[in-house]
């Protein structure tokens, strides 16, 4: 293989990612603006992201892929597929995470930008964006990684025989590792690997500074010397003086608080909101249906014959969604438990941190899928000569764990390093025991960016399950696929033209999932934002 | 110095309590905010200081609890050197630090959780709590009280510590006179309650009205670096009162030193 083929193929998918990542920036700036500003749009808005940021619509992806193919067309669907998914997989959390950030702007920092007349763009530049930027630095790096995982596993897709693919570097590492090829799979593993870290370190430094810098009152201290030194000056310039004023303001209230009571001043009728906030659920079980509908029109397709075996098979599925929903529960609590300690360890050991922090979003950011194929060809034969029984639950609990972990991981890091100086020092000084701190005072100062995190990782959970549970020809001519699974299912049955056990699978999936994450997901987010906001501790930060 | 007159003699009233000797902070790799500080507190002896915004009170009395460590010098209480954050030093925050998922009484019983019974602590808690005049308000979230009566938490739950020391970083600034001026009674009757651990007061204030209704000695921080540049006793009977002509010599006294002027 060329270098410059793989370099130029590094470079495509990682711009997918960054255009993606950019575009839900920017759009989430105007969509949260437009939420903070108008109450009606905001109620439709909220309950469609909240609906959306916990369904795993990760989980569906082959059938996504169908269905774009479908619809289409070959590298065009792909394309759309694959950008699809990553969007999908990304931008909820950056949009909500920018919805709050706007939503916590302290009250008398908008009075001071209206009372100046900043005018429209002049308080999105000097006041919404940079409040911004502490809640999208803390969800830019997760959803780097999650896209690059899921870019690495869509670009190229089989149905049948037939293999789709557009250009790109998991393209390309998948036709070198199938070809056997492992000198090309070490060239674009090592490119992309640099990628990576120079991403990795870009959104590093950028993190650190909108911490220190734009979060209010927290310990990392404000480095002054930033990679991006002109954006930097300008932000400084035009960020001080409403962040010293918040400083040095003592006698104000929360945001929150007077945000409240301003709103409460606002005229709305119930009924106004009430239907906004159906509009955005509607809009939401409109999208579930589409997957549906589109799963029923593929199973129309199939002869009425074959109707009967799927409802026969149904309660056997709903059994293989089961054993899929526990393997999520594992991962997840591998990866909550993972989080937890070295998170709660890194931010107690600053010099351990600064060196360790990088390695593990490097590590977590290159793409698991691309590098697995050669976990799983150094680690089979060992594993199926000592634990040959569990041998293919190991892989795809590694491929999800690899795959999710950072989520919560990051989530917690950047929860912690949130946490005003003033409670810590309360901590040290009133000598907290370490189980009090953690369950009254750590966890729920951290829980609303837990829950998030623990959302995504479910949800990438799910992805990585439909990556794992049916990979053929994972190395060579090996195929590695569980016993047991419902994603199994769906993946081999697209793989084997089998099109309607993995529609009528999925439409099963679609319907548990959607009744799961409106019961449950959805109140505990409400429950994290509404009790356990840490900065709403502080009076005159 | 003028003051000389008024500081009377040193001898002191009872024990060393806490004490600094030559300290100074810096942030890392920046210059000293302030150096070579040294005080003493006494046994029931309400300390100030006060200096101009900026000068580095608030970072002193976080090296003074040890919340950040000193770069220079030591602090030692009852003679033996602090070298950790510990209850026997409690910090007052000059931003109002409350958890919000926490009532009243849960926001005051976390210093004592895990070290003595539940009940008891409970008990504390609300015994501190009507102390600071907020029986009543046990069961309420912060967000369901204003920026004083936070204030008033922060100081319930660092008398529940039973502090040697407390540490108090503007603590009434969010308080409306009223409020303020009872608190500050409550404070004081506080410190001379021979039955409290509590020995010793540093107050940080810049209402020099409130530093001489309330403090035996004060301690005035200035210049860059900041040292303490006066140290005044203030030789008042109590209960004071702003219509005696003394009071204004003091607080006279303190303006005279606050105000910007050559160093010496
Ligand atoms: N986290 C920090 N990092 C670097 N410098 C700091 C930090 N916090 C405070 N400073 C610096 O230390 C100096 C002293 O700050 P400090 O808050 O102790 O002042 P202060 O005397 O309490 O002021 P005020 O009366 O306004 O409360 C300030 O000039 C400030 O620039
Ligand atoms: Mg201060």
């Amino acid at each position: 293989m060329e270098l410059t083929t793989i370099t130029l193929a590094t470079l495509a998918s990682l711009s997918r990612v960054i255009v993606l990542i950019l575009i839900s920036i920017v759009s989430g700036w105007f969509l949260s603006y437009f939420a903070v500003k108008n109450r009606r749009f905001e109620n439709i808005y909220i309950s469609f992201v909240n609906i959306f940021e916990s369904i795993p619509v990760i989980g569906f992806l082959p059938i996504v892929l169908i269905i774009f193919i479908t619809g289409l067309g070959g590298t065009l669907g792909v394309e759309i597929a694959a950008d699809f998914l990553v969007f999908d997989a990304i931008v909820w959390n950056i949009w909500i995470g920018q919805y709050q950030a706007f939503k916590t702007i302290p009250q008398h920092l908008i009075e001071v930008s209206e009372n100046y007349n900043f005018g429209w763009w002049g308080k999105m530049r000097h006041l919404y964006i940079p409040f911004s930027y502490p809640r999208i630095s803390s969800d830019i790096f997760p959803s780097f990684a999650d896209a690059l995982f899921y870019i690495m596993v869509s670009e190229v897709f089989s149905v049948g025989i037939t293999s789709y693919k557009v250009f790109g570097i998991g393209t390309l590492i998948v036709q070198a590792t199938s070809a056997g090829d492992l000198n090309s799979v070490y060239e674009c593993l090592g490119i992309l690997a640099l990628g990576v870290v120079v991403i990795t370190i870009v959104f590093g430094d950028f993190s650190k500074h909108a911490v220190a810098k734009y979060g209010l009152n927290t310990p990392t201290e404000i480095k002054r010397h930033f990679v991006w030194r002109p954006h930097i000056r300008k932000w400084r310039t035009v960020a001080s003086p409403t962040f010293q004023f918040a400083r040095y303001t003592t006698k104000m209230k929360t945001g929150r608080e007077n945000i409240q009571t301003a709103m409460t001043k606002v005229r709305t009728s119930p009924s106004f909101e009430r239907s906004g906030k159906y509009i955005g659920r509607a809009i939401a079980w409109l999208f579930l249906i589409f997957i549906g509908y589109s799963s029923i029109h593929v199973i129309l397709s199939i002869p009425h014959s074959q109707w009967l075996g799927y409802f026969e098979q149904t309660p056997n599925l709903l059994y293989q969604m089961g054993i899929d929903y526990i393997r999520v529960f594992v991962v997840t609590v591998v990866s909550f438990a993972f989080a937890i300690s070295l998170g709660y360890y890194l931010a107690n050991h600053k010099k351990m941190s600064s060196t360790i922090t990088p390695v593990i979003q490097t590590i977590s950011a290159f793409p698991a899928p691309a590098y697995f194929p050669l976990v799983f060809a150094a680690m089979a034969p060992f594993l199926i000569h000592n634990i040959p029984f569990a041998e293919t639950e190991i892989f795809v609990m590694i491929l999800c764990f690899l795959g999710t972990f950072y989520y919560v991981f990051f989530g917690f890091w950047v929860g912690v390093r949130a946490i005003p100086t003033e409670f810590l020092e309360l901590v040290g000084n009133y000598k907290i025991g370490f189980f009090t701190k953690m369950r009254r005072i750590i966890l729920p100062a951290t829980f609303p960016y837990l829950v998030t995190g623990l959302s995504s990782t479910i949800n990438s959970a799910w992805g990585g399950l439909a990556v794992g549970e049916y990979w053929p020809n994972i190395y060579q001519n090996q195929t590695l696929q569980v016993h047991t699974g419902m994603m199994k299912v769906i993946s081999a049955g697209l793989a084997n033209n089998d099109v309607g056990i993995a529609a009528w699978t999925s439409l099963l999936f679609a319907v548990v999932v959607g009744v799961y994450s409106i019961v449950f997901t959805r109140n505990l987010m409400d429950l994290a934002r509404k009790k356990y906001v840490i900065e709403e501790g502080i009076y005159a930060a | 110095m003028s003051t000389q007159a008024l500081n009377g003699s040193n001898e002191t009233i009872g024990e060393v309590q806490l004490e600094c000797k030559d300290l100074g902070y810096s942030y890392s790799g920046s210059s000293f905010i302030f150096k070579d500080i040294n005080l003493k507190t006494y046994t029931d002896e309400l300390v100030a200081i006060v200096g101009p915004s900026g000068t580095g009170k608030s970072t002193l009395l976080r090296v003074l609890g040890n919340l950040i460590p000193p770069t220079t010098g030591h602090v030692f209480l009852n003679g033996t050197e602090v070298k950790s954050p510990s209850p026997k030093i409690s910090l007052v925050h000059q931003s109002i630090a409350t958890f919000p998922w926490m009532t009243a009484v849960d926001n005051v019983k976390i210093v004592l959780r895990g070290k003595i019974e539940d009940k008891e602590a409970t008990e504390i808690a609300k015994n501190m709590i009507g102390l600071v005049g907020l029986r009543g308000y046990e069961e309420s979230y912060p967000k369901e009280m204003s920026g004083g009566m936070r204030q008033r938490i922060a100081i319930a739950r660092a008398l529940a510590a039973s502090p040697t020391i407390m540490l108090m970083d503007e603590p009434f600034v969010h308080l409306d006179e009223l409020t303020a001026n009872s608190l500050r009674s409550e404070i004081y009757s506080i410190v001379f309650n021979p039955v409290n651990e509590l020995k010793s007061v540093v107050l940080v204030s810049h209402n020099l009205h409130e530093v001489v209704q309330l403090a035996d000695r004060v301690y005035v921080m200035g210049g860059s670096p900041a040292g303490i540049i006066d140290e005044i006793k203030i030789d008042l009977p109590r209960p004071r009162s702003e219509e005696e002509p003394l009071f204004y010599e003091y607080v006279k006294m303190l303006y005279k030193d606050l105000m910007p002027k050559e160093t010496k």
